[in-house]
């Protein structure tokens, strides 16, 4: 039976807005499929196994948790974290997991943070929070699968991504990266960074399906590599429902 | 002159709101104040304000106070529940006084959204500031919880003669104490220690030490990082409290009894108490009222009628009766409040029906990823009772979601936004004397409210 490890980092503490709603959403389209799952809670102090795990999320929290977990990421875990997004392991980092996995951030009164460096992106932080609901053409190749993900995104930082490093998608409405470049999240190896919060991969099970496959693919080559379907049809609703209210909005207010 | 004018103007604005059945609260204070920007100030200097700010439990502590107040005959004002913004508060003495501003009460009950408080309190001067708890509640429109409670800090700290009621067991609120000056009444519950499991993600609001990140360990706790916390890292932890529930007795649908401690100097200083609100929250609110009625003077025996004979406030609960079923209507709000409710499901034991109504407009919070923080899998151990859920609101279908990841059989989750359906179905779906839960997030519970006032002429029922 094909299994899947995945590694849910500082679960306890980087657990805001519903964060763990996307850990539920691997394991039950997993299991649904007859895909075993065990699930690896690492926090700080906790040992992190690069070569152990084929899926590795990590959420959002407020700056007070941030803070908890910036010296484990950086000085302990970082070196071994770092391995694993270049050994292709499928990472989905949201928000404040997002913005760490960059080379720094920098406050609205100009202190500078340093970070993982894992990836060529950094953040500036500014007053005014970037919140509300956002829907995201994904940059991906989906095979005929719906692209368009519904989120909500909640957050004082504004990443800019290097040149080598590709965005997840484009703002179809929303503020994404930047409020400015029209961009959203980032895109280096099998590492998927996101400013959607939250219940992310419930609502997008396409996505979710993208990712799963893609660990995969990894583990297993061909052989387990495609799922078969199964019936999506409440989450196909909540997905179409929220992303054609938003979008209708849109074409309101342009006119 | 302009202070007359504003509350003529204002008390107008009042009389024609209701008039024309829109019931505003916030456009007559917001008039009044641009009139006269001084009103609120004005206003409130002529009473005792008791002032209630905190995540959950606000209006219901509120409420309780109030009736303690009124079993002493001591008159007072109340601003309405979701009122509790500055134009809101203002709206609520405004209306109380006469146009020169006089007032036939003496105090005023107050409760303020946490996010305003820091504007409000100085304005209010009040005796005593209550504060319920601090949790994770509309993230998007407050910013960061620590946010939140630093502005509460800071409002206080602008107030240094009142005295202060704080949740000993809330690490959030028990850190406010130490760092401000005032007097200080903790309240907190000693004798219980929750059988569900502590490492509940969910429930970790505040797991790590305000002062130095360590991880708190607990003692005992009841819900939410609420416990007797302690700090291994710099010793922080949780204060005395002078007013306790020391025992737990019986936690069900109607009511809890207790065994309750309002002053530790008495000498016979066991009460047995019954609370007429069902869930350990409402013990807190009790506690909360209790103590803040130990600040005022009041003698124990009238906060003890109090507490048992308090009557459900504005859609915390309330119940109606339908061709011999029961509709009771929770409002959920926030994931420890929704948590709370399952908690009480679980003392149902007959078959029912829930209904969710999740809305996502601005006072609701416009961020619904809270659903995936509430241990909505609780669900799947009601299952020989729960013969159908239905989801409704405007994000129905996220909740549809929700529950089917939870595990809950697809087959028993309807989305339905019709509340008028879901009541005829649930007649014919529930046997005489079961019930239909409906549990609403705020604007929705508006909706639902009117929507049963008009078609089932449940109009009495709302006072
Ligand atoms: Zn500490």
């Amino acid at each position: 039976m094909p299994t899947l490890e995945i590694c849910h980092l500082y679960p306890d503490i980087l657990n805001l807005y519903g964060d763990r709603g996307n850990i539920i959403s691997l394991k039950m389209r997993s299991l649904w499929r007859g895909i075993d799952v065990n699930i690896h809670n690492v926090s700080p102090g906790d040992a992190f196994y690069p070569e152990l795990y084929d899926i590795v999320f990590m959420g959002g929290g407020q700056d007070y948790e941030q803070q908890i977990i910036h010296e484990d990421i950086v000085k302990v875990k970082g070196e071994a974290i770092k391995e694993a997004i270049e050994n292709n392991t499928v990472f989905l980092c949201i928000c404040g997991g997002f913005q760490v996995l960059g080379k720094y951030y920098k406050s609205s009164d100009g202190k500078e943070t340093e970070f993982l460096g894992a990836i060529d992106l950094w953040t500036i932080g500014e007053k005014k929070r970037l919140a509300g609901n956002i829907v995201v053409e994904l940059n991906l190749e989906m095979h005929g699968k719906d692209t368009r993900v519904a989120g909500f995104e909640n957050h004082a930082g504004r990443t800019y991504l290097g040149k080598d490093v590709k965005p997840l998608g484009k703002v179809l409405t929303g503020y994404g990266n930047n409020g400015i470049d029209g961009f959203e999240g980032a895109v280096y190896k099998n590492t998927y960074c996101t400013y959607l919060h939250g219940s992310l991969l419930p609502k997008n099970p396409d996505f979710a399906d993208y990712l799963l496959e893609a660990a995969l693919k990894k583990k297993y080559g061909g052989e387990f590599s495609k799922l078969f379907e199964i019936d999506d049809t409440l989450e196909k609703l909540a997905h179409d429902t929220v992303i054609n209210r938003l979008l209708k909005g849109l074409k309101h207010k342009n006119k | 002159m302009l202070f007359t004018l504003a509350m003529i103007a204002a008390k107008f604005l009042i009389w024609f709101l209701r008039f024309t059945g829109s019931g505003g609260t916030t456009l007559p204070g917001r008039l009044a104040a641009k009139i006269y920007p001084g009103i609120l100030l004005r206003l409130s200097g002529k009473l005792n304000v008791i002032l209630i700010t905190g995540t959950n439990g606000k209006t219901t502590t509120g409420r309780i106070i109030s009736r303690i107040l009124e079993i002493n005959d001591i008159p007072h004002l109340q601003n309405r529940s979701g009122a509790n913004l500055k134009s809101g508060i203002t709206t609520a003495f405004i209306e109380a006084a006469s146009i020169r501003g006089n007032f036939s009460c003496i105090m005023a009950v107050i409760e303020s959204d946490e996010a305003a408080f820091k504007t409000v309190a100085p304005l209010l001067s009040p005796k005593v500031i209550v504060v319920t708890n601090f949790f994770r509640d509309q993230l998007d429109r407050y910013g960061e919880l620590l946010t939140t409670v630093q502005n509460v800090k800071t409002g206080i700290s602008q107030c240094p003669n009142a005295v202060l009621v704080l949740n000993a067991d809330d690490s959030l609120s028990s850190y406010i104490g130490r760092e401000v000056p005032n007097k200080v009444i903790y309240y907190g519950i000693d004798g219980y220690n929750s059988s569900r499991s502590s490492a509940d993600i969910a429930g970790a609001d505040a797991s790590n030490c305000i002062y130095c990140t360590e991880k708190y360990q607990y003692s005992a706790r009841t819900y939410g990082h609420l416990g007797h916390f302690f700090c291994p890292g710099c010793g922080f932890k949780r204060p005395e409290a002078s007013v306790a529930c020391i025992g737990v007795n019986r936690l069900s649908l109607s009511g809890s009894d207790v065994a309750l401690r309002f002053d530790e100097y008495e000498v016979n200083n066991s009460h047995s108490v019954q609370i007429n609100l069902p869930g350990l929250y409402n013990v807190y609110n009790a506690l909360a009222a209790s103590a803040c009625a130990k600040a005022l003077g009041v003698p124990t025996g009238t906060i003890i009628d109090a507490l048992g004979t308090f009557e459900c406030g504005f859609g915390r609960m309330e119940i109606i009766e339908h061709e011999g079923r029961h509709i009771r209507l929770i409002l959920i709000k926030n994931p420890t409040g929704f948590n709370q409710v399952i908690d009480y499901l679980f003392s149902e034991k007959k078959k029912m029906v829930i209904a969710f109504f999740i809305n996502d407009n601005d006072a609701d919070g416009t961020d619904i990823s809270w659903l995936w923080d509430v241990d909505i899998e609780l669900f799947r151990d009601l299952r020989n009772l729960v013969v159908r859920f239905y989801c409704g609101g405007i994000r129905a279908e996220d909740m549809a979601v929700r529950l089917k990841y939870a595990g809950i059989d697809p087959g028993l989750i309807f989305i339905e936004k019709n509340m008028k359906t879901i009541i005829e179905d649930s007649i014919r779906l529930l046997s005489e004397d079961e019930t239909l839960f409906v549990l609403p997030t705020y604007t929705a519970m508006l909706e639902v409210r009117k929507l049963l006032g008009t078609e089932f002429n449940l109009k009495e029922f709302w006072k």
